[in-house]
């Protein structure tokens, strides 16, 4: 099929149940993140000098340059920072999905410590900065994708 | 004194044909470009040793130039990938060689092509991500800082009370300066309604929030105050520049510190304190316009209005357009003149100090300032006759 790629790009590729999402690439700092992840539970590094959370994970932390990280499984709830509506798909695994939302995601733990993250279970004129939401995992053929959905009333 | 070691100027500028249509090679841009340039200065090609191009990979290489242009050495280059602060970074590399006496003159280049980089298209690579974008790939982020943009403008919704109107009035105003730009590709004046209808692309983020990629090139020749006095134009005087990252940068402009403004605070800060002038000084002001919500950061962190105040500050539009208090991207920018990415700046206001942009032009402008980029990428310059 040909594609309208946006400012009149066009792109032909094969889509369809064979186009897949990218897989993460998974190394020393972000094993636990995935590995955690594929048995739904989130799992966000802790300094264990400064006690600060951090996100993305790293090898060294960003707060007090500490190396001592302790993985820890967190809450899962959060409140949504800012959110965008993606209406064009950039990516061949993502043609069948718009429009999806790709939210900045608070962690109820450390609000400003934020995931970036898609939020499901609701149309984007539902969705309103500040409000609860709560981790749900979209499994994959290779992985499960942390998510946010908004918390039921 | 400005605060470098050696008096610099910009003292040549020069551009391919701008274009929407078309797959040329990207050396005949690179090559019109630099010989508008050296002929703007009133130099030759051996009086370049110097030559700097920040450019994506595919993108032509610096000694691709150096030997089109006959040029016989060079005593400074590079070629800089993706982390600095767009076209912009040539031409603050090229400041800091001369002013450090690393080279006596030297060429700045951006030169791209619609098929370089990530325009538009659809990404069909499959291979596993890792780094930073195994976090932003799998939810979909994809093209670039897009997401990013649509979730800045929401949060400014949210935090300052803006609406999409007070995005469009950066789109156009892009159009109105265009539409006396012979060399702008988009030249029709548009209308908020014309704004409000354009597609959704990442929401908030609308299509005239976005530049519009062309082919083409941009040059800037730069060399010391000394040298330019002898040269066939007025020279225009780098009188600071600046970079940031902020903290915690990363080159998807995703998990930085401040979201919203990226290191434009940082970077502007560090502007002004190097500076023989003020915010108060600025006659006319280039901005980048990768996206609408760049030049609005922009705008507030070089303080000409306050954190969250542009809305009130633009008063409809009026304040950055022809006539108004700070005539602001007067050669239609990335969103009309077209995307040649970061340097154009430079040289709209080099050729605005100079008193050469005819029907657009400022009348006496005698303080500019230049800007390039967001995220982690933040890069400035201030200009004076």
């Amino acid at each position: 099929m040909v594609l309208d790629g946006g400012m009149g790009v066009t792109t032909t590729v094969d889509v369809g149940a064979s186009a897949t999402k990218p897989v993460p690439l998974v190394d020393e700092a972000s094993r636990d993140f995935w590995e955690g992840a594929r048995q739904h539970r989130l799992v966000i590094q802790q300094c264990e000098a400064c006690r600060h959370h951090l996100y993305p994970p790293a090898i060294v932390c960003k707060w007090c340059l500490s190396e001592d990280l302790a993985a820890r499984d967190v809450s899962g709830r959060g409140t949504l920072y800012t959110f965008a509506t993606v209406n064009q798909a950039f990516h061949v695994g993502f043609v069948d999905d718009v429009p999806y939302v790709v939210g900045y995601v608070d962690l109820e733990e450390e609000p400003g410590v934020q995931i970036i993250t898609n939020i499901v279970g609701a149309s984007p004129d539902e969705l309103k900065i500040g409000m609860p939401l709560e981790v749900v995992f979209d499994d994959r053929d290779e992985y499960s994708l942390p998510q946010f959905r908004p918390v039921p009333a | 004194m400005s605060s470098l070691a050696r008096e610099v100027a910009v003292v040549g500028v020069g551009y391919s044909p701008i274009a929407r249509k078309g797959n040329p090679d990207p050396r005949r841009l690179a090559l019109a470009a630099s010989r508008s340039a050296l002929d703007d200065a009133g130099l030759r090609p051996a009086d370049i040793d110097g030559m700097f191009h920040f450019r994506f990979d595919d993108d032509i290489p610096v000694f691709e130039i150096a030997r089109m242009l006959g040029v016989p050495d060079l005593a400074s280059h590079a070629d800089m990938y993706c982390s600095g602060p767009s076209g912009l970074t040539s031409a603050l590399a090229a400041v800091q060689a001369v002013a450090s006496g690393a080279c006596e003159t030297a060429l700045a280049i951006r030169c791209l092509t619609r098929a370089s980089g990530t325009t538009g298209g659809l990404n069909d690579d499959v291979r596993p991500v890792g780094g930073v974008e195994q976090f932003l790939w799998p939810f979909g982020w994809g093209a670039g800082v897009l997401p990013g943009m649509g979730a800045r403008m929401q949060r400014r919704f949210a935090e300052f009370g803006d609406t999409q109107e007070v995005y469009g009035t950066i789109a156009i105003n892009a159009r109105r300066w265009a539409a006396d730009n012979e060399r702008a590709v988009l030249r029709d004046l548009i209308t908020m309604d014309d704004y409000l209808a354009s597609r959704p692309v990442v929401d908030p983020l609308l299509l005239f929030d976005c530049d519009y990629p062309v082919n083409g090139a941009c040059v800037s020749i730069i060399t010391t105050t000394e040298r330019a006095a002898d040269l066939r134009q007025k020279p225009v005087l780098v009188d600071a520049m600046a970079y940031a990252t902020g903290g915690a940068p990363d080159a998807a402009w995703a998990f930085g510190d401040d979201l919203l403004y990226g290191s434009t605070l940082p970077c502007a800060e560090r502007l002004w304190s190097r500076a023989s002038v003020t915010a108060a000084d600025v006659d006319v002001a280039q901005l980048y316009d990768g996206f609408t919500h760049i030049t609005i950061s922009w705008i507030e962190a070089l303080g000409f209005c306050g954190k969250g105040e542009y809305r009130d500050w633009v008063d409809g539009g009026r304040r950055i357009g022809p006539g108004g208090e700070l005539p602001t991207n007067t050669s239609g920018g990335h969103l009309a003149e077209g995307r040649v990415h970061g340097l154009q700046f430079l040289n709209e206001a080099v050729m605005q100090l100079r008193g050469q942009c005819g029907v657009r032009q400022v009348p006496d402008a005698e303080v500019a300032v230049v800007t390039n980029a967001h995220g982690p990428q933040a890069g400035a310059m201030v200009l004076r006759t």
